[in-house]
């Protein structure tokens, strides 16, 4: 059974760079991607085009995007009594310890600073596949 | 004839005689009887020749029948001239009538009446001159009658001597009557003969009721002894002695009181013997007088004597009359080496001079201009030293003349105060005008009353139109109001306050204008109360060059937070495009690596390469930027527990290189711990780095000697530095080795030391190329009242592997 995955991250390099890591690190992901906060939103409310979107297994977050930034789709989605149950990780270059409290305070599961180096990108990305995805357990889809 | 003898009462013997010689001269051939009275008449008529007196003899008709030798020249007559003539042609008047019968009795009643007295009247000589004559007639019986035989004598001298007497006593009366004094005249039983009118009322008596008393009534002692002859000398003697000489005794009134008297005796020949005229003066009030004066003058030497300053009285002539103690004092004499001397002797110059009478006015003039007013002279002591004086005359009426009195004050003390003041006043305003500040004095009521060339520059005004000012005229507000008693202080207080701080201020020049001063007050005593010397210093260049100052450090500042926000979002922003590259690159080399040709495994190597660095080169400069940027958090903390956290960072690098790392006991510091711990972190890791041969030590130590900073090395045995790196290696992006040595962008050193700066401290670095290197930096230690510092380190040496 696939995981399905939706990234929320508005740079096409970092996209792809995150899709080959994962890929590497597990097979049966599904990764689903929103470039920018509203489309995050309208994909996980399934409306527009995004109608017969899939509801995620797991949400990575970037906090800076564009039209709505991902504090607060963050918010949205941890006020949303129907999504807030998703795992929602946030996943940015920002190590600033502002963030990292903003994003715990709006109830994220996880705070993740992208490392620079690839090597390193791909490590984090097979350590969140092996904890959330293979260790710990998620909630049933609904 | 018989002759016959009839004695008429008193009968002397030349009458008897001349008597005798009456006989008739048909007698003259008798017997014996007869030879005896012709012998007799001889007699007689030879003692008649001798008498020293005229002898005239005139019958009762008043011829003259017979005269002598003498009454011949008494009357230059010869005798034949005279004899039968009248006497009344000798004695014009009171002779012949005398001898008269008158209607009242008999020629032989008159005649008995003249007998024995003498009688003054007046011859006439020849020549028609008179002269006053005393005669003495006895009577002679004879045949021819009854004769008269006249002793006459010729009493001019007498006469003229009486009247001259009785003229001189007249005068003398006179004199007696009209002297001052009480005139006594005392004979040589001590008995008041006479006494005028002055001594009655000294003693109060009546004349006559002393006359004939003893002197002693009224004089009761010290008069009558004086005139006594005694064993030693004659009463003339003991006169003579008295004589001239003023003698105070005490005379008695009628009613017993008694008062003092002068008397002054003179001696009175009389036919009484010798009187003695006393001169009586009652000299109750000289006495009182002197006794007062006595008085005075015990009261005057008291004061003279007690007189803080010296005394010394002086006469027109410039003689010393008077001097007191003090004066002995001060000039080194005694009393009696001054006394008649010249002032000239202890006052050379200056003063006699001012006594004395010139062209221009008299000596009283010249005294009077003197008067009153402090003169300055020198005095010159016994043993010749000289010493300033001032003197002070006034002048003393006295029997002498105009005495001057000088005050004489020592003023030796006062000149050196003078001097001294003088010389401090010259030397303070010296250092006032000398004074690179502005100085200004001011009293009590805010108004300046000195000031210097200086605050003349500062404030635009002249000298003169300063002083007396209020000082709110150049110093607007701060300064007057800080002299000012109010109710919670007094002015010594309110002054007491400002002194020795730096007050800054506003100075108003005379413009207008204001400028920044800072003034520092202090007090001064003075005769007009305490005065504030006020030192103004103009601050414009110092307020200037502060605000100056704040503005460059502002710009500074901002600059310097733009520089470190525009690092750390550069440095940020870079990250991402940066980490694209790098990414892919490495995604390239890692796919396609060995399935294009060499040059592209090669393009693609140096690609991912420079991607790499660039990487590390940004996360570097970010952590540097960050340094700054972030607020430092400093707190106590064991600088132990961030080293740990630094090697637990490298204990990758370490397990690696198999580094030994030890320590010695590290001090609690004030520091921020994540920076400690990077700046550990960097040192260690440079250690590691940049190792030599065989398994690199490392020992990290701290040390006090005593100082407020904790020095700590950090010691390696690595390659070392040449001393020409030691300042460069700290600088930004600076490496001493080639990229294919040593990986590292040459920020590591600048990390640290701007974290060490951060924290106020410093790093150095000791080493020799080859012999490793040890870096020192130095922070705060914290205070001593910290139970868990630590003055020295011991090398107790840890290690972590």
């Amino acid at each position: 059974m696939t995981i399905q995955v939706l990234l929320v991250e508005d740079s096409p390099g970092a996209v792809r760079l995150t899709r080959e890591a994962f890929r590497e690190a597990n097979e049966s992901i599904e990764l689903h991607v929103a470039s920018d906060g509203l489309e995050a939103m309208a994909f996980l409310r399934r409306e527009g085009i995004h109608v017969n979107a899939e509801r995620p297994d797991f949400i990575l977050l970037d906090l800076n995007l564009p039209k709505m930034d991902g504090r607060e789709v963050l918010a949205n989605i941890k006020h949303d009594e129907g999504l807030k149950t998703i795992p929602t990780i946030i996943l940015t270059t920002s190590d600033a310890e502002v963030d990292i409290q903003k994003s715990y305070q709006l109830q994220a599961n996880c705070y993740l600073t992208k490392p620079v180096q690839l090597e390193k990108f791909e490590a984090v990305v097979k350590s969140i596949n092996d904890f959330w995805l293979t260790t710990a357990k998620l909630p049933q889809r609904r | 004839m018989e002759i016959g003898f009839h004695p008429a009462a008193p009968m002397d013997l030349e009458q008897a005689e001349a008597q005798g010689t009456t006989a008739t001269r048909d007698l003259v051939a008798r017997t014996d009887a007869e030879k005896h009275v012709v012998q007799m008449e001889a007699r007689y008529l030879g003692l008649l020749e001798a008498s020293p007196d005229g002898m005239v003899v005139v019958n009762p008709r008043g011829e003259i029948v017979l005269l002598n030798a003498r009454a011949e020249k008494q009357f230059g007559y010869h005798r034949d001239e005279l004899l039968g003539q009248k006497v009344k042609s000798i004695i014009p008047e009171g002779f012949a009538e005398r001898l008269i019968a008158d209607g009242t009795r008999t020629a032989a009643e008159a005649l008995a009446q003249q007998i024995g007295t003498g009688v003054e009247l007046y011859g006439r000589r020849k020549d028609g001159s008179e002269f006053p004559i005393d005669i003495m007639l006895s009577p002679l019986d004879s045949a021819e009658g009854i004769l008269v035989t006249a002793a006459i004598r010729d009493i001019s001298v007498r006469k003229d001597t009486e009247m001259h007497l009785a003229m001189t006593a007249a005068k003398y009366r006179g004199l007696l009557e009209a002297a001052p004094d009480g005139m006594i005249v005392v004979n040589h039983r001590s008995e008041i003969v006479l006494l005028n009118a002055h001594a009655e009322k000294q003693f109060r008596y009546w004349r006559d009721e002393l006359i004939g008393q003893k002197i002693t009534s009224i004089i009761p002692e010290g008069f009558a002894e004086r005139l006594i002859a005694d064993g030693t000398r004659t009463a003339a003697e003991a006169l003579a002695q008295q004589m001239g000489t003023g003698i105070e005794l005490t005379g008695r009134r009628k009613d017993g009181s008694e008062f003092p008297i002068e008397i002054m005796l003179s001696p009175l020949e009389s036919a009484q013997g010798i009187l003695v005229t006393a001169a009586v003066r009652d000299i109750t009030v000289r006495k009182n007088a002197e006794r007062h004066l006595a008085q005075m003058e015990a009261r005057y030497r008291g004061l003279l004597e007690a007189a803080p300053d010296g005394m010394v009285v002086v006469n027109q002539g410039g003689d010393i009359v008077l001097l007191n103690a003090q004066s002995e004092n001060q000039f080194g004499y005694s009393r009696d080496e001054l006394i008649d001397q010249k002032v000239t002797n202890i006052i050379p110059e200056g003063f006699a001079e001012r006594l004395i009478a010139d062209g221009t006015r008299t000596a009283a003039e010249a005294l009077a201009q003197q008067i009153g007013s402090g003169i300055e002279l020198t005095g010159r002591r016994k043993d010749g030293s000289e010493f300033p004086i001032e003197i002070m005359l006034s002048p003393l009426k006295s029997n002498e003349g105009i005495l001057v009195t000088a005050a004489i004050r020592d003023i030796t003390l006062r000149k050196k105060a003078e001097k001294h003041l003088v010389q401090m006043e010259g030397r303070y305003r010296g250092l006032l005008e000398a004074a690179p500040d502005g100085m200004v004095v001011v009293n009590q009521h805010g108004e300046i009353v000195l000031l210097n060339a200086q605050s003349e520059n500062q404030f635009g005004y002249r000298r003169d139109e300063l002083i007396g000012q209020r000082v709110t005229n150049i110093i607007p507000d701060g300064f007057a109001e800080r002299l000012i008693a109010d109710g919670a202080r007094t002015a010594a207080e309110a002054l007491a306050q400002q002194i020795g701080t730096g007050i800054e201020l506003t100075g108003r020049r005379k413009d207008e204008s204001e400028f920044p001063i800072e003034i520092m007050l202090s007090p001064l005593e003075s005769d007009q109360g305490i005065l504030v010397t006020a030192a103004i210093r103009d601050i414009t260049v110092r307020k200037n060059a502060e605000l100056n100052l704040i503005q460059k450090v502002e710009d500074l500042n901002r600059s310097n937070e733009e520089l470190e926000q525009f690092a750390y979002v550069a440095s940020h922003d870079l990250q991402e495009p940066l980490r694209m590259v790098a990414s892919y690159t490495q995604l390239l080399s890692r796919r396609y690596k060995g399935t294009l040709d060499a040059d592209a495994d090669e393009f693609i190597a140096f690609a991912v390469d420079g991607a790499n660095r660039m990487q590390r080169l940004i996360q570097d400069l970010l952590a540097f930027s960050r340094v700054g940027k972030r607020k430092l958090e400093l707190f106590d903390l064991p600088s132990d527990r961030a080293l740990r956290q630094a090697l637990l960072n490298l204990s990758g690098a370490i397990k690696q290189s198999g580094a030994l790392v030890t320590n010695g006991l590290l001090p609690e510091v004030k520091a921020d711990e994540v920076q400690l711990t990077q700046l550990f972190q960097n040192l260690i890791g440079n250690a590691i780095k940049y190792h030599s041969s065989g398994v690199p030590h490392i020992h990290i130590s701290a040390a006090r000697n005593g100082l407020p900073m904790w020095t700590f090395s950090v010691r390696d045995d690595g390659l070392g530095i040449d001393s020409q790196f030691f300042e460069k290696i700290f600088g930004m992006f600076q490496r001493l080795h080639k990229r294919d040595e040593f990986e590292g962008t040459g920020m590591g050193l600048a990390i640290c030391k701007k974290i060490v700066e951060r924290h106020g401290g410093s790093i150095s670095v000791e080493s020799k190329p080859g012999s490793g290197s040890t870096f020192h930096f130095t922070l705060a230690a914290i205070e001593a009242t910290s139970s868990t510092a630590i003055e020295e380190t011991n090398d107790d040496t840890s290690s972590i592997g």
